[in-house]
């Protein structure tokens, strides 16, 4: 008789997540799903408002990546204006941009994942968390709220505040940047390479201790999407998209991020609210990819930063050692991650150098000159799409919001099951899988640090319990992860 | 000048106000969510009293909590039924166990007070005001406050028993 373990959450009122993890008879995993239920009320909330408050709108959807809901607003208002920014407010644009990336990067690995990695995936519950980190090691954790810090701080400075900041808008962005400013995130440089460069040298001699997560946690081909320059370089405001394959082999590049629709679609799957998206010339579910920190390392040729190209080469050198030429290994993800803030941090220092970050022209103006919008940025967790079609009068008819988690839902899946299979594999039949099992199938889903508050609207509160049910319908045994 | 004195030698008169860091915790969009924030708004304006309203709790919050004497967390709870204020004691949500879900970005009261009393030496008192809260439905008010009326009541209470705080 089959069981099914089910990892579900106690909702405070709606937006939640589960896993089903089906055994077979024979006590094995059979199959495992990751379920999240996706608001959609977004596409309600903003009819009939005008464009110009979507960056606005769009910030308030997640407390935790508003900036990057505010570049791809903004950029789609720019298309509906049909106008070019100035070159500062471009510079703007990129700086605030990379502030957020790094100080989300900063509380996805020191604050989410650090517990498990410094600490262990089998360390007791009541120490594998913030708790035990501050007991085994503040420093590191004062210099990972650090970093957070900087990157706010600098969201504070060019928007006026680090939540909700007002930051860019269709046309460019709403004040000028100014010396003081620079200085001051000057002065914040040289801690805040310090602590990333400390982090990766933390991070890489644990890995070895790692390689049977590193090889059953989301260890599978796919095809890659990210943003890249022109010549092919990591790029996370503004480029073309590339998709690679598992042996690094180009499979489209040059796609204008505004035809997405054309090539990226969305399946649906009965197990599940969130659509699949997938590579419309593959097919699905052959062209499901993967999105964030690990793909676009994989996909991009090069940084363009010194510190961050010599971590990428030594990067790609673990994909060309298992023969795959890309880095296939979900885990990875966490050290993708420091490098992405690593390039960061460089970008932000280049461009406090950059002299059209200071020009006084800030903001082109226009009316409204198309009806339909898109704009695109790379957002901590992957690539961002937001489509607006508006009335004669700009006021909102429909808007569509491909967000980055959605992306790798697929991905997530197949993570899920896969970690399911061989960790739960590994006990006796019949044996409850212990803490450090759940552990490890709740950190398989970490390494893609979802933002569920982006696709949930979530109230801050995402607990999962593991509840044991047999094919009957009896329960057998619950789990608590409650937050 | 003389309180900033004793202020860098770790004195502190018994006679001032204490500084008071209140952070309101929810998102406005959906409806009762933005109860905290409501309550903030109906607190008067006081020199010793800062007023934080975000949507999720992080962790840079634990170094902003530790220079003032006293802060206070405001959140909507689902399951409270009335009011209430509760001390954050030092030992407040460690207990044997700490499970914690994977999918959220954002620290609860206790791991902030937790965090900035091991890293960066807050002493100070520790507070946590639950609103009661029901409806977390889309707002149809994207630039405003839109609770529900009961919570909006209940925002209007812990406003006041703030308020009355010593």
């Amino acid at each position: 008789m089959s069981k099914r373990l089910m990892i579900e959450p106690v909702t405070r009122i709606e937006g939640h997540a589960k896993i089903s993890i089906q055994l077979d008879d024979a006590g094995g995993v059979e199959s495992a799903r990751f379920h999240i239920t996706e608001f959609r009320g977004f596409e309600k909330l903003v009819e009939g408002r005008p464009f110009a408050e979507m960056p606005g709108i769009m910030s308030r959807v997640c407390g935790i990546c508003p900036v990057s809901h505010i570049l791809a607003s903004s950029k789609a208002g720019d298309m509906l204006l049909g106008v070019e920014i100035p070159p500062a407010a471009e510079k703007q644009r990129r700086l605030v941009n990379c502030a957020q990336i790094l100080q989300s990067h900063a509380l996805s690995f020191f604050h989410l994942s650090a517990p498990d990695l410094l600490l262990g995936m089998d360390a007791p519950p009541e120490k594998r968390n913030i708790f035990g980190l501050l007991e085994r090691d503040p420093d590191f954790l004062r210099r990972g709220i650090r970093l957070r810090q900087f990157g706010q701080r600098i969201i504070e400075l060019v928007g006026g505040k680090s939540v909700h900041p007002a930051c860019s808008g269709p046309g460019g962005v709403h004040r000028r940047f100014t010396t003081e400013q620079r200085d001051e995130i000057l002065s914040w440089i040289p801690e805040a390479l310090s602590s990333v460069e400390l982090a990766l040298s933390r991070l890489k001699p644990l890995l070895d201790g790692f390689a049977a997560e590193i090889a059953h946690m989301g260890n599978f081909p796919s095809l890659f999407l990210a943003t890249v320059s022109r010549e092919g370089g990591l790029e996370y405001y503004d480029g073309t998209l590339r998709i690679i394959d598992d042996k690094g082999n180009s499979v489209a590049d040059g796609l204008d991020p505004r035809d997405f629709s054309t090539y990226l679609g969305e399946a649906s799957e009965d197990y599940s609210f969130v659509k699949f998206p997938f590579y419309r010339p593959l097919g699905y579910p052959k062209g499901h990819y993967r999105v964030g920190p690990l793909a676009r390392l994989n996909v991009a040729r090069f940084a363009g930063t010194e510190r961050a190209d010599r971590e990428l080469r030594e990067f790609k050198q673990r994909g060309a050692s298992e023969g795959t030429a890309a880095v296939c290994e979900s885990f990875h993800y966490h050290l993708a991650r420091l490098i992405e803030m690593l390039h960061m941090i460089e970008r932000i220092e280049e461009l406090m150098h950059n002299r059209e970050l200071f020009e006084d022209s800030i903001q082109a103006r226009a009316s409204l000159n198309r009806r339909e919008g898109i704009g695109s940025c790379e957002a901590p967790r992957g690539t961002l799409f937001h489509h607006y079609w508006v009335d004669a009068n700009g006021l909102m008819t429909k808007a569509d919001l491909l967000i980055a988690t959605g992306q790798n839902n697929q991905a997530m899946n197949m993570t899920v099951e896969q970690t399911a299979r061989h960790f739960i594999g590994s006990i006796a039949p019949g044996t409850q899988p212990d803490d450090g099992i759940l552990n490890r199938i709740e950190a398989a889903i970490r390494c893609f640090d979802p933002c569920l508050s982006c696709s949930t609207h979530a109230l801050g509160q995402m607990p999962l319990v593991v509840e044991w049910i047999a094919a009957d319908g009896i329960p057998l045994g619950r789990i608590a992860r409650a937050s | 000048m003389e309180s900033r004195w004793a202020e860098s030698r770790g004195l502190r008169d018994a006679n001032l106000p204490m500084r008071t860091l209140l952070i309101a915790c929810g998102n406005p969009l959906r409806r009762d969510d933005g109860a905290a924030s409501e309550a903030l708004r109906h607190l008067a304006q006081a020199p010793n009293r800062v007023l934080r309203s975000v949507r999720q709790l992080t962790p840079e919050l634990a170094e902003e909590a530790a220079r003032f004497d006293r802060v206070v967390f405001l959140d909507a709870d689902a399951g409270a039924a009335r009011v209430t204020i509760e001390h954050l004691g030092p030992g407040f949500g460690r207990g044997a166990s700490l499970p914690r879900s994977p999918l959220t970005h954002f620290a609860t009261p206790a791991e902030i007070v937790a965090l900035s009393r091991g890293l960066f030496g807050f002493a100070g008192e520790a507070l946590l005001c639950r609103i009661p809260a029901r409806d977390f439905s889309l707002s149809a008010n994207p630039g405003g406050a839109d609770l529900s009326a009961n919570t909006l009541r209940f925002a209007r209470q812990a406003a006041a028993e703030l308020e009355n705080l010593p």
